[in-house]
This record gives C-alpha cells, sequence and structure tokens, in this order.
C-alpha cells in the first residue's frame, strides 16, 4: 500500500449512523481488533481492553440502553478502561494519557474498519452501568465507546453539528504564539 | 375512544429503558442532544404501534416518521429545525383534534 493510499483511507473515512443486517465476517472482525492492538499506547502500557459482540440478543440489548445508537450493527467492539492495567503502572486514574489510549485504540479501529470496506460508528451515549450488567463486566473495566460495526446503509448522515468547512490550515498555528 | 393496545410488552420495556437511559446520559450531554433524544423515542413509538394501529393513525404515524427522519437530518439548522418542529406540532395537533371529534375514529 502506497502513502497515498493510506492517506485516502484517512480522507474518506466517515462515522456511519445507519448500517445495513449483513453480517460481519469474524475474520474481518478480527483485522479490526489487531489494528486497535497496534495503536499507540502511553508508556506502552495497556490500559485499553476490547470486548467484541457479535451475538445478536446480545446486540440488540446494548441498543436498548444506548439511546445514542442509531444503528442496528451486526457487531459491535466496546472499548473500555482495564483499571487494573492503571494501577499496575502506577498511573494516576485522572492521567489523560487513558482516555487517549482509548482514543487512539478507536481510530485506529475506524480506520481499519473502513480500509475493509466496512462502515464504522463510535458510540458514547450509552448507560455504562447498564452496560456493565448486559455484558457482566468485571469491576475493574469501565465501558468508554461502543464501535458499531457494519456495511454502510446508502442512506443520508445527520451531521450533529452544522456542517462547515474545516481544513488543517483552519485547525494549526505555526510556532510561537505571538503576544 | 379507540382503546386497542398498540405495544407489546417489550416494546413498553424498550421505550421505558431508552427514556431513564437518556435521562441518566443527558446529564453529560450538551443540551441540545434532549431533543434529539426525544424525536428518537417519538421515531421508536412510532415504529412500534404503526402495525397495531388504525388505517387512519397508520398513515399518520407513516406520515410522522418521514417528518421526524427530515427533521433529524437537519437539527443543526437551527431555525429550519424549529420550524420543522413547529410544523409537526401543528400536524399532531390536527390529528388530535380530528380524532376528538370523531371519538376515536378519524
Amino acid at each position: 500500500m502506497t502513502s497515498e493510499q493510506v492517506l485516502e483511507v484517512i480522507r474518506t473515512r466517515r462515522v456511519i449512523r445507519h448500517l445495513t443486517d449483513e453480517p460481519v465476517e469474524r475474520t474481518q472482525l478480527e483485522k479490526i481488533l489487531e489494528a486497535g492492538r497496534w495503536a499507540p499506547a502511553g508508556g506502552n502500557h495497556r490500559f485499553v481492553r476490547f470486548v467484541a459482540i457479535e451475538n445478536p440478543a446480545t446486540l440488540q440489548l446494548i441498543r436498548k440502553i444506548s439511546p445514542g445508537m442509531s444503528q442496528r450493527p451486526p457487531a459491535i467492539i466496546l472499548l473500555c478502561i482495564d483499571w487494573n492495567q492503571v494501577a499496575l503502572a502506577e498511573t494516576p486514574a485522572d492521567d489523560p494519557v487513558i482516555y487517549i489510549d482509548v482514543g487512539t485504540a478507536m481510530e485506529n479501529m475506524l480506520l481499519a474498519t473502513h480500509a475493509l470496506g466496512l462502515g464504522a460508528g463510535p458510540v458514547t451515549s450509552f448507560s455504562k452501568e447498564a452496560m456493565r450488567v448486559v455484558l457482566n463486566l468485571p469491576q475493574h473495566l469501565t465501558p468508554e465507546v461502543a464501535i458499531c460495526i457494519g456495511h454502510a446503509a446508502p442512506r443520508g448522515q445527520s451531521p450533529m453539528i452544522p456542517k462547515q468547512r474545516v481544513t488543517w490550515q483552519s485547525l494549526t498555528d505555526w510556532e510561537r504564539f505571538e503576544d | 375512544m379507540a382503546e386497542s393496545l398498540v405495544l407489546t410488552e417489550d416494546e413498553a420495556l424498550e421505550l421505558l429503558a431508552f427514556f431513564v437511559t437518556s435521562a441518566r446520559i443527558l446529564q453529560r450531554e450538551p443540551a441540545k442532544y434532549g431533543s434529539m433524544r426525544l424525536l428518537m423515542a417519538a421515531e421508536r413509538v412510532g415504529e412500534f404501534a404503526l402495525e397495531r394501529s388504525s388505517p387512519d393513525t397508520q398513515e399518520f404515524l407513516a406520515a410522522m416518521a418521514e417528518d421526524l427522519d427530515q427533521a433529524m437530518m437537519y437539527m443543526a439548522d437551527h431555525e429550519r429545525f424549529v420550524d420543522d418542529m413547529d410544523a409537526m406540532c401543528r400536524k399532531i395537533a390536527q390529528y388530535l383534534v380530528g380524532r376528538d371529534e370523531t371519538g376515536g375514529e378519524a
């Protein structure tokens, strides 16, 4: 793969809020999980755990406690913080690196999903307590973001905020800020 | 007045879960998400009730589903969203008034 192909995947990835019923192959899901594994992690610690869900009944239950999940995903990867690993690394619980690691893993997975020709949308609008019950999560894991994965449905996407022209230039300053 | 039941037990529980989890999550989300969650709940009520409703209400719910879809597409455009919602509120009121006048048959 050329650098231009990699950049094209980055440029063309979108949050997908409407998915078809078509199932996701296990091998594809494993590739996405592997992409998460290769995400940069602060101090090379492993603060993020992945929970992969394909069971239709469990997926339905998750959707019921996730008001932000407009998708009916055939697969979900839930990213959790492993607080045992945080404690083991003697990392303060309020260190932002913990959540940065969730973000890097998520982005790697979103890009891998897109590169595989699938669609994905991250969801944080779920009840963490209800998710804990539905998945019988151990106490040391907190669910942070659910990535809904499937095949994109041919339907318009609803922007959460007004569409605006964003460029890398509009997001960037060079060197030291002036007084 | 029509008294037929249009939700199953599972559907009622799903709505209950949606409302309660939404109430919790909205404590950490922007206030404007509240309108979106309520519209999503309305969408689910419409989907659930569609099959078991009277023919007139089915027609009303089908039209409402399209309106809801359209309104949510344009939530980011505040002026348009408010106009869309006002139009939907008028449609709902007209339908309710019609049903009231005909004893639930309209």
